[in-house]
């Protein structure tokens, strides 16, 4: 694959350049799936189970069909195609004869209006029968637990892949309990002659609940079909291609007959890549022949959305007196909800792969519970597996007396060395933001600043963790256009959910040889893009950025090979400066781009016009690292924590457009820093999500945070664009272990249940007498 | 149900629509009207994105009943800047500031952050965070809308004595 390393001279690569939908974001003129009205709009609404496990006995819909401006009402039984046994949530449009967690769709309604639509729920008639629920994931894997999947449900790793690209082994044996739907192990070395060897042996187990993407807007779709019976999605998605592909394998339709517009998406996070209310919607508007419009509600996306996974780690490591790692024993267990699908793997490559360690046992459960079934959440699982290992890396260091920067970077990865599955790690700069943000000045101060707490009575801490990603791939194209006034048209599928077509944009600059003011970029609905992948797994910059400097660099051979032609030179002798390729030396010898671009849409014309195309399949990763680090006050009568700095160095490859990926490095540690402070699906014994609003689940505020600083480190990806790494995942891995470790810092307690709410800080105070 | 008649002034001008007695007026300002810059994140005032001014002050327009505007004055996303083609120097400010990532927060954030500097033109770093602390972002993490603000208020003060 063809990577450049230097920029051409013009306004492109490594500028901070706002993206150029700013006005339209800023003045409330982009349209979201909800903002659009279109004539004849039918609105849908779902009956949802009240009960975590029932047998439904009877539906019936009779009075609802009969409300005046109910235009549909369908149960499973109206949906031929729908078979038991999905084999993931997408599939389990509606619940044929049992549901499986509270919130699972029953009925679904079309009506004129909303209110209506609401009205004809009440109306609807289910009998349930209640079932005994597996709520606890622990107790969901004993044997006799009351089972989740139907018999002969297979395991989903299909997120996995799209993710991390992680290769891991499979289980070694069949799963015994019902409940668990994936297993894995990685061995190697003796662990049982580590421990034995050991002079420091640590075991805790760290718990972390569900927790919501938490994307503004909520998941919506718009459905319409024509008369040809072509279904046209107006989705707010991560990946329009994966959205069609899935709406067709579920609807049983071919690909073809789909088209999916990808509209503004209002945040995803990793909960917008499957689909979840699209197939229902496009069966709405089928039986109906008018255009359907789904809008979950907030309450609706907290209680059967498609949240992380809970996670539970049993960890156990053995180290020499010298701080020497010996062993690692680990035990990861992923509350997957009612449908397999969570990243089992990242686990335990994080968990054993950071650090050297010569010999470990790691063992990892996806575990099914009668909840809402899971999605990726921005780094699926990393930010849950660091909080245990680097928590456990500081605690080490701690108890043996040995500064926590030098035992990490004693015991680091490298390029080369191998992860827990065997294969090496990718050129990366682990090392580089771990010395960072070791000379930050805050790191530096640490003791005087904690040894200068206030008068107030609070105690000051300071902390720090280390984070990494391996960075997803999936082959992708693009086009690059040369437009007859001289500008470029670039035109990939690729969703745009963090600002990363300006990114693109100055890609496609650099490597043509424009400034980016000249670049404009499309994303094309599935009819005319490209194949691109998902918008996830940090791999839009360094994929889809792969394909368009490359389509850019091939149109830029073209328009070369053109130019030679007409100026009668070779193509070697020639440059492209201020809009015109000119023979070198020979300024006044040239032709404009413009005209170049005209001569490729003139009629009778036997110039072809430039269009320069790229399609790469990727293999290599670029894992992106990250460090963290949190100054914060802990008051020990309530356990409050006030944040006062947080620092971010992330190693981004080459900084595309610096800008973006500010935003980017500041967006990620702040929802960790909820993780870590006030998020969590609470779920009862009976599987009632308990806070179902954003009053009671806790996002963090502007009030409740400090500015964020964040330093940018270059270490270049060899197969990156411009050397760029995605930069999406890295920043939300490692600061629940870096508030875990500042906690520690000022007040002693080890806290290892996130969120690391006052109430549980509080507890340990008085608990551990600290 | 009849609908009623819902008179009032909508970013400066007279608005008279039919509407349902149980509408919000977020509902009766994106359905009715067909002002979609407000948004829905939640429908019970927790998040901030559908905030709008009524009569000069924030109010989250999911929690209102359309018919309580009437006879006000509403002013939405759509109305902050002064005309259609110029940018209000909040709404430059977060565009040159990249703030806005996926944007479904932003119309909210500068609705409040409008109503802020109207009360308190010079507001500090923690005036600013407490004057959006009603107001959700998912993408941000608030550092450069802070800034934004901040640099925002300065430039709209400096025009202000310039008059």
């Amino acid at each position: 694959m063809s990577t450049m390393k230097t920029t051409r001279d013009v306004k492109g690569v490594g500028v901070s350049i706002p993206r150029p939908d700013g006005p339209e974001k800023v003045t409330g003129r982009v349209q979201y799936v909800a903002d659009i009205q279109p004539k004849g709009l039918l609105h849908a609404k779902l009956l949802r189970s009240p009960h975590a496990h029932a047998k439904i006995v009877s539906i019936d819909t009779s009075a609802a069909r009969a409300l005046p401006g109910v235009r549909a009402v369908l149960t499973a039984k109206d949906i031929p195609h729908l078979k038991k046994k999905a084999p993931t949530r997408a599939h389990a449009v509606l619940a044929i004869d049992r549901a499986v967690f509270m919130g699972q769709p029953v009925a679904a309604v079309a009506a004129d209006e909303l209110a209506i639509a609401e009205e004809a729920l009440d109306l609807i008639k289910v009998e349930y029968q209640v079932l005994p629920a597996s709520i606890d994931p622990l107790k969901a894997m004993l044997p006799g637990a009351p089972p989740v999947a139907d018999a002969g449900t297979e395991a989903d790793t299909s997120e996995a892949l799209a993710h991390s690209a992680v290769a891991i082994a499979k289980s070694e044996a069949p799963a015994k309990a019902v409940n668990i739907s994936q297993q894995a192990r990685l061995q190697r070395g003796d662990p049982a002659k580590g421990f034995a060897e050991s002079d420091h042996v640590l075991e805790k187990t760290y718990r972390v609940p569900m927790v919501h993407q938490g994307y503004l807007e909520a998941h919506a779709v718009l459905a319409e079909w024509d008369r040809n019976g072509l279904l046209t999605l107006w989705a707010s998605t991560q990946g329009s291609f994966n959205t069609r592909s899935e709406v067709a394998d579920v609807l049983g339709i071919p690909e073809n007959q789909i088209r999916v517009i990808p509209v503004e998406c209002g945040g995803g996070f990793g909960g917008k890549i499957r689909a979840l209310c699209e197939p229902i919607t496009a069966v709405l508007a089928q039986v109906t022949r008018r255009p359907v419009r789904y809008v979950m509600t907030r309450r609706e996306e907290l209680q059967a959305g498609m949240p992380a996974p809970q996670v539970i780690i049993k960890l156990k490591t053995g180290v020499k007196r010298d701080g020497t790692l010996m062993a690692l024993d680990a035990e990861t267990v992923i509350d997957s909800g009612a449908f397999s699908g969570a990243v089992l793997a990242v686990s335990a490559v994080f968990l054993g792969s950071m650090y050297k360690w010569p010999s470990f046992d790691i063992r990892g459960f996806e575990v099914l519970t009668h909840k809402p079934s899971v999605a990726a959440y921005r780094a699926p699982v990393a930010p849950q597996t660091i909080f245990a290992i680097e928590s456990h890396m500081e605690q080490i260091a701690r108890d043996l007396d040995l500064d926590s920067v030098e035992f990490r970077m004693r015991h680091l990865i490298q390029e080369g060395d191998p992860m827990v599955n065997g294969q090496p790690w990718q050129s990366n700069g682990a090392k580089q933001v771990l010395s960072r943000i070791a000379e930050h000045p805050h790191w530096k101060t640490r003791k005087q600043w904690v040894a200068a707490a206030g008068k107030n009575g609070k105690r000051r801490g300071v902390g720090l963790a280390l984070g990494g990603w391996l960075g997803g791939l999936q082959p992708t194209g693009a086009t690059v256009r040369l437009n007859p006034d001289g500008s470029l048209a670039v035109l990939t599928g690729q969703v745009d959910i963090a600002g990363t077509n300006i990114s693109l944009a100055q890609i496609a600059a650099s490597a043509y040889g424009v400034d980016t003011d000249l670049v404009r970029i499309t994303t094309g609905d599935t009819d005319v893009a490209p194949m691109t992948g998902l918008s996830a797994g940090s791999k839009t910059i360094y994929t889809v950025g792969a394909a368009v400097l490359q389509a850019a660099e091939d149109a830029r051979r073209q328009t070369f090979e053109i130019a030679a032609k007409e100026l009668e030179a070779s193509i070697h002798d020639l440059e492209l400066v201020d809009g015109k390729v000119t023979v070198r030396g020979m300024p006044d010898k040239g032709i404009t781009l413009a005209a170049i671009g005209k001569k490729g849409n003139l009629y009778m014309s036997k110039t072809p016009p430039v269009l320069g195309k790229a399609n790469p399949a990727f293999t290599q990763q670029a894992p992106g690292f990250a460090a963290q680090l949190a100054r914060l006050e802990v008051d020990p009568d309530t356990g409050e924590v006030t944040l006062q700095d947080f620092v971010i160095v992330q190693d981004v490859g080459k900084a595309i457009n610096p800008l973006g990926v500010e935003g980017q490095m500041q967006g990620g540690a702040v929802q960790s820093l909820g993780m870590a402070l006030t998020e969590g699906l609470l779920f009862d014994d009976s599987g009632r999500l308990t806070n179902p609003s954003l009053l009671d689940y806790r996002k963090l505020t502007a009030a409740d945070l400090p500015n964020l600083e964040t330093i940018i480190v270059e270490v270049p990806a060899p197969a990156g664009p411009f050397g760029a790494r995605g930069v999406g995942e890295p920043p939300i891995i490692p600061a629940p272990a870096a508030i875990a470790n500042a906690i520690q810092n000022a007040t002693g307690a080890r806290l290892t249940e996130l969120p690391m709410s006052p109430e549980r800080i509080a507890l340990a105070l008085v608990n551990g007498k600290h | 149900m009849a609908k009623h008649i819902l008179s009032c002034t909508v970013n400066g001008e007279p608005v008279e629509v039919l509407v349902q007695p149980y509408v919000t007026l977020l509902d009766a300002l994106r359905e009715d009207i067909g002002l979609t810059g407000p948004k829905e994140g939640c429908g019970t005032g927790d998040c901030g994105a559908c905030t709008v001014h009524v009569d000069g002050k924030v109010v989250a327009s999911c929690l209102m009943l359309a018919m309580q505007a009437r006879g006000r004055k509403i002013r939405t996303i759509e109305g902050l800047a002064s005309a259609d083609t110029t940018l209000h120097p909040l709404q430059d400010a977060f565009v040159r500031h990249g703030v806005p990532q996926c944007g479904f927060c932003i119309p909210g954030v500068l609705m409040a952050a409008a109503a802020l500097l109207e009360e308190n033109p010079r507001p500090s770093e923690e005036e600013i965070r407490y004057g959006i602390a009603g107001n959700l972002c998912r993408c941000t993490g608030y550092t450069k809308m802070v800034t934004a603000i901040s640099e925002a208020a300065g430039a709209l003060a400096s025009q202000r004595s310039a008059r």
